[in-house]
């Protein structure tokens, strides 16, 4: 059976190496320059551009390589041909996975290897490789995506039985979990820390964003040394209590000129002198690694259930 | 020793019932066919003696190891004749690789061509080599030859022939063509509404009826059928 999964397999699998290959010498070359760069800073910009890149892998992965795995074959009727062979179509279902998904996981293995090496320089400048949108593009989670998404794209197709609709299904699928995955899970695989920083005019002037669009009373993007921040609580003042939106609103609208500079100006120097702060969780960057391995084993884990929900139905549902 | 042995057989798609309560002695060694109205059950039997489906209720037995000739003869599109004969060799212990090549050599198939440019009587003759080279006790066809010309349905009927032969197996297949069935079968299972009208040896059957020909007690049956 895996003789007749390689032999099937051919055609998508040289596909899929050239454009792995093409991908690797890009890499390749990118490394290079990262690594002979004076500042490699420079490079965080592209960095963020081929993190977002690497998320459509697993997506295309579960779109080309899965999709039309068990789809293709219900589609032109030669399951009735195959499962009439001496192999039990559970086991058939079994190999056909195994030996694609490892495939697909080894693809993902190298460019995400190739990713992670260019990205040396960058990621030490700027220090945010454990950041939400970097975090997918590195190490050893994009296999489990990877892995994650071809599954899903194989029983998926036992589901529907349609190629194309599978595809599109999958490939939307596959990058919905990618926006879900490090907003909603990847902030609770350990408990987070937490810390309380002083809204300081100066403080507040480091922010990137200063209330909400309905003019809540919020900041946004600070930062804190080596820490992935997950969640930033409102304004609040010394009480505990979150500063009401009239007080916001005027400092926000009204604050007295004092020809402060800075990036809110004025602004800041009003709010900083109500004595607020903001509660922090974070998660520390040195749970890079452990949240790397975690994300692996969550996708992994997964893939393994879906699998054996494909096992379980392929074994269970008429197939015409 | 039976080929096919059938008792309360139902299987229900929702709530119609495609099969109802059969129940069939099919004794071994022979060639049956299976014929009946549209919507009688056949297809439905064949894939539930094949193992492609389940039975809702009632048992079916089939003798031995089975080769399986779908509806629409499939074949996989990017595989050439060669490569459909190496998957039979990778997917069945019992495969006879000398008698699949010296057959398709019979046959006039090119083991070089690819199954999509295949016409429907090689596409059929090609089905029909790989479930006979996995050496099965019973081979089953649905529909095989329907689709055929006239000249590649003689064809692929003595083939059959030739294959049960060589292989010592029992058959059954299914058709409308009565003309096929009194060609090969020796053995004759007239479904109607999901039930048995009637089975026995082809020989008997007309010796018992009335009618002289298969056509007309095939017909007489299935008329009596759609009357109840």
């Amino acid at each position: 059976m895996i003789r007749m999964t390689l032999r099937q397999f051919r055609l998508p699998a040289l596909a899929g190496g050239v454009l792995l290959a093409l991908a690797a010498i890009y890499l390749l070359r990118l490394g290079n320059a990262t690594h002979a760069a004076r500042l490699p800073v420079d490079y965080h910009q592209t960095m963020l551009f081929l993190a977002g890149g690497a998320g459509l892998v697993p997506a295309f992965l579960g779109a080309f390589w899965g999709a039309p795995l068990i789809a293709r074959e219900l589609e032109t009727g030669t399951h009735r041909l195959v499962w009439n062979q001496s192999v039990p179509r559970r086991r058939w279902l079994t190999v056909k996975l195994a030996v694609v998904g490892l495939a697909a996981m080894a693809a993902a293995g190298l460019l995400s290897a190739a990713l992670t090496w260019a990205a040396v320089p960058v990621d030490r400048a700027a220090g945010d490789r454990f950041s939400t949108v970097m975090f997918g593009a590195r190490g050893v989670a994009p296999i489990g995506c990877a892995a994650f998404g071809f599954v899903l794209g194989a029983v998926t197709g036992l589901l529907i039985r349609r190629t194309l609709a599978t595809m599109a299904v999958v490939f939307l699928a596959v990058i919905a979990v990618q926006f879900a995955v490090p907003n909603l899970l990847r902030p609770h695989y350990l408990p987070p820390e937490r810390v309380t920083v002083a809204m300081t005019a100066d403080a507040i002037n480091r922010a990137r964003m200063l209330g909400g669009i309905t003019g809540a009373p919020i900041v946004g993007g600070l930062e804190f040394p080596d820490a992935w921040i997950t969640h930033t609580s409102e304004l609040r003042t010394a009480d505990g209590r979150p500063l009401s939106d009239q007080a916001f609103d005027t400092c926000f609208a009204h604050a007295p000129k004092t020809g402060a500079t800075g990036t809110f100006g004025d602004i800041a120097v009003c709010l900083g002198e109500l004595d607020l702060h903001v509660d922090l969780t974070y998660q520390p960057n040195r749970r890079f690694w452990p949240f790397q391995w975690i994300e692996l084993a969550v996708y992994l884990g997964t893939a393994a259930l879906l699998a054996a929900l494909g096992r379980w139905r392929i074994q269970r549902d008429t197939f015409a | 020793m039976q080929t096919l042995h059938a008792e309360k057989l139902t299987k229900r798609y929702g709530r119609r019932a495609a099969l109802l309560d059969c129940d069939l002695a099919v004794p071994s060694g022979h060639i049956v066919g299976l014929v009946g109205p549209n919507g009688a059950g056949k297809s439905t039997l064949l894939k539930l003696a094949c193992g492609l489906i389940r039975p809702t209720s009632g048992t079916l037995e089939v003798l031995g190891s089975v080769g399986f000739v779908a509806q629409d003869t499939p074949v996989y599109a990017s595989f050439s004749v060669a490569d459909h004969l190496r998957m039979g060799d990778w997917l069945n212990p019992a495969w006879d690789a000398a008698l699949a090549e010296r057959r398709v050599a019979e046959v006039g198939l090119d083991p070089a061509q690819k199954a999509g440019r295949l016409s429907g009587g090689q596409r059929a003759q090609l089905a029909l080599t790989l479930a006979a080279a996995k050496r099965p006790d019973l081979l089953i066809l649905d529909e095989p030859a329907a689709a055929l010309d006239p000249l590649a349905r003689d064809a692929f009927l003595r083939s059959l022939v030739g294959f049960v032969r060589e292989l010592g197996a029992g058959a059954v297949l299914s058709s409308h063509l009565l003309g096929d069935i009194a060609q090969v079968c020796d053995y004759l299972i007239v479904l109607g509404a999901g039930r048995v009208q009637v089975a026995g040896p082809v020989r008997q059957l007309l010796a018992d009826h009335r009618p002289a020909t298969l056509e007309e007690l095939v017909l007489d049956y299935m008329s009596r059928a759609v009357a109840r």
